[in-house]
């Protein structure tokens, strides 16, 4: 499942952003297996991992401790995950939450989403599903009310609806637009293939064919410039990232 | 041990239906008996009581005719002759009710001097009989009074002839009642003990073990016929079931397979980086080909197990068809299809269903219709309303799939034999037919009438009137 992000090397590891202190992780997973692989994946990637296995001990954890970020799984020993997500956002802890739960339905997401979780993901995962993720938890994207949003030689006009490269104004369809919003709000960051789905289309399941990959096709021959490198950059085994110098 | 089981035996026995449907119809055979023994009775005793009646007023009449002296020495005799058997009390009386001569002593308190019968009882003949009499008191010749009296012996004798002979009759016939049940219940329960016998050997796992088929064509048998239909049923379903495992065992090695030889050739050979990383890749591929299998087993597992009708809503049909147009126009446009939209006259068409599911199903007939069109084809999406239908129809110029092929392409892994090359978990329609089942709407494959010129397929959804939401709703 997974694979050594230095496949490439003319990319830097793409996976690990070296953070600059150390991101503190929580995990509260009662799977010890599981919770294995999760803590050695992190921690190969740079992070900081503390592990929990039930939820009462997760919960006083979450409370005195700062964290950047909590992996929190559904059924826990003790105390459930919603619960505890419950518990921490009474008690103004507002550390985003990914919640990990055994393969299931909507409604399930819909109820861990409105318990106070910022993000859901079904196990089996792949690593590199959760550590992109992770990071898109850690790097909340600039919602900000700005109209504009630039990201290299590209700038997107939210109210005219219009983008151009480097002055050059490029025809986009709405579903082409709505893509490169979601990519330039995230510049430098993985995004899966299942994020993609989920964000810009709203689907929730994984499709036979390579969609994501052609859409990000017909996109790619739009905002590119020939004999320049590709703005949208492949990462092998996890998605997509717009690369920004 | 013996003794044991024979016990065991024994309380079976009595647990039986057929033996507690005895024990139920001996208690009806003595009710029975016992209302024969009443009614029998109470009209005998009605009979005999007329009958005592005719016989004292004709002995009255009789005596009446004779002279007071000759009656009285006729009454003196009675008192003592054989005749008493017939009337128990012959006694004259004076006018002023006096005794003269008989067996009776005092007038009875209740009797009247009319000629009618009337039933007197012991306290009123003056302690001189203990049982009921029925008495008669009329006027003779020298203003006397002649009683004549009959009791009710001959009545408490019936009583006990009739009680005796029931007695008699009954005991026997509840025991041969009884004997028949035993021996019918034993003989019900040894079919149930072989019934019980072949159930335990299936269950222990000979699943080709039937119940035993008797020659009788009773409830008994009708039941063990119906359970053996369905254990042809269940282990129909089970080789289903084995052959679906076999599948997917195939399915994953295939490309598991692939990894290990290539993994196997790259320690051996070149260890370049590039081709390193070219193994790699292709590994990746194929593992990725395996979790797709895997994950969509759990999924229609998972659809077809939770029955989950929570994320039901109301569901327009105009929009999700928009939506998978959005999502698989650029992928058409490789291919050089054109995919659209087809819609009829009718108003916008709601259905109540998940819509995430809906786009699944609706991704996965696209998915399908697109990859199995050749290059310039169409691919059309309809929906119109039919008898209070809604139907949604994805129609393709493809290969199409040959008719004998239409029922087993919603099974697991099946694969035409044209489209062996075409990469898929083989899961897709198992995926659509389980999150149909869910909405109730059905998958018809049809032949298309797009092109006639190429015999593309069309898969028609639909939902029954029950699922669709009419406006306004």
């Amino acid at each position: 499942m997974t694979m050594p992000s230095e496949i490439n090397p003319s990319q830097p590891a793409p996976l690990a952003p070296q953070p600059v202190a150390a991101t503190r992780i929580l995990l509260i997973e009662d799977d010890s297996k599981i919770a294995q692989e999760v803590v050695e994946e992190l921690e190969s990637r740079g992070f900081h991992v503390q592990h929990e296995e039930s939820g009462a001990a997760g919960l006083s954890m979450g409370l005195n401790a700062h964290f950047d970020v909590m992996v929190v799984d559904r059924m826990l020993p003790e105390l459930d995950g919603l619960t505890l997500i419950e518990t921490l956002r009474e008690r103004k802890v507002h550390v985003p939450v990914l919640v990990l739960s055994a393969l299931s339905a909507v409604d399930d997401r819909v109820s861990g989403l409105k318990a106070g979780g910022d993000d859901y993901l079904t196990k089996p995962f792949a690593m590199e599903e959760l550590a992109a993720r992770l990071e898109a938890l850690l790097r909340r994207p600039d919602n900000s009310r700005q109209t504009m949003l630039r990201a290299g030689p590209l700038e997107m006009d939210l109210i005219e609806r219009t983008v151009t490269r480097a002055g050059v104004p490029i025809d986009l369809l709405p579903r082409e637009f709505r893509l490169l919003e979601y990519l330039m709000r995230r510049p430098n960051q993985v995004l899966t293939r299942n994020m993609l789905l989920e964000d810009v289309w709203n689907y929730r399941f994984i499709p036979q064919t390579n969609l994501v990959d052609v859409h990000i096709g017909k996109l790619r021959r739009k905002i590119d410039e020939s004999g320049k490198p590709a703005l949208i950059q492949s990462i092998r085994g996890a998605g997509f990232m717009l690369r920004v110098p | 041990m013996a003794r044991g089981s024979c016990c065991v035996f024994r309380n079976e026995l009595f647990r039986t239906a057929t033996f507690r449907l005895t024990l139920a119809v001996v208690a009806a055979m003595i009710g029975s008996a016992a209302l024969q023994f009443f009614f029998g009775y109470s009209q005998a005793s009605v009979f005999e009581a007329r009958r005592s009646d005719m016989l004292l007023l004709r002995e009255a009449s009789i005596l009446q005719r004779e002279t007071p002296q000759e009656l009285e020495q006729q009454v003196r005799d009675r008192a003592t002759d054989d005749l008493r058997i017939l009337l128990n009390v012959t006694t004259l009386f004076d006018s002023q009710q006096h005794y003269i001569v008989g067996d009776l002593h005092n007038w009875p308190a209740d009797l009247v001097a009319d000629g009618h019968v009337h039933v007197i009882t012991p306290e009123a003949t003056g302690g001189g009989s203990s049982t009921v009499l029925r008495m008669v008191a009329v006027k003779v010749p020298g203003e006397r009074y002649l009683v004549l009296g009959r009791s009710r012996h001959m009545r408490t004798e019936l009583r006990l002839m009739m009680r005796h002979s029931m007695l008699v009759s009954i005991v026997p016939t509840v025991l041969f009642a009884l004997m028949t049940g035993i021996v019918l219940s034993h003989r019900a329960l040894s079919r149930v003990k072989d019934m019980h016998e072949a159930i335990d050997r299936i269950m222990e796992g000979d699943l080709h073990e039937r119940l035993p088929a008797g020659k009788q064509n009773d409830d008994l048998q009708r039941l063990a016929g119906s359970v053996n239909r369905m254990l042809d049923r269940l282990e129909q379903l089970l080789d289903e079931i084995r052959d679906v495992g076999n599948d997917i065992a195939h399915d994953l090695r295939t490309p598991l397979a692939r990894v290990r030889a290539r993994l196997d050739r790259a320690l051996n050979a070149d260890h370049s980086a590039e081709a390193l990383r070219n193994v790699i890749s292709h590994t990746i591929d194929d593992l990725d080909q395996s979790f797709a299998i895997i994950t969509a087993l759990l999924r229609i597992g998972e659809i077809e197990n939770g029955r989950r009708r929570a994320g039901f809503g109301t569901v327009d049909l105009e929009s999700l068809v928009a939506d998978i147009i959005d999502l698989y126009e650029p992928i058409a446009e490789t291919k050089g299809i054109a995919l659209s939209h087809v819609t009829g006259d009718d108003p916008p068409i709601h259905v109540l269903g998940d819509r995430d599911l809906l786009i699944e199903v609706l991704a996965n007939l696209v998915d399908n219709a697109i990859k199995f069109t050749p290059e310039g084809g169409r691919v059309e999406i309809r929906t119109r309303m039919n008898d209070g239908c809604a139907m949604l129809q994805i129609a393709d110029t493809g290969i199409g799939i040959p008719a004998g092929e239409r029922r087993a392409v919603t099974g697991r892994f099946y694969r035409s034999d044209k489209s062996r090359h075409i990469p898929g978990s083989g899961l897709g329609l198992s995926l659509v037919s389980a999150i149909l089942a869910l909405h109730h709407a059905r998958l018809d494959i049809l032949q298309s009438r797009v092109h006639d010129s190429l015999p593309g397929a069309t898969m028609n959804i639909v939902f029954p009137p029950s699922g669709v939401v009419q406006p306004g709703n």
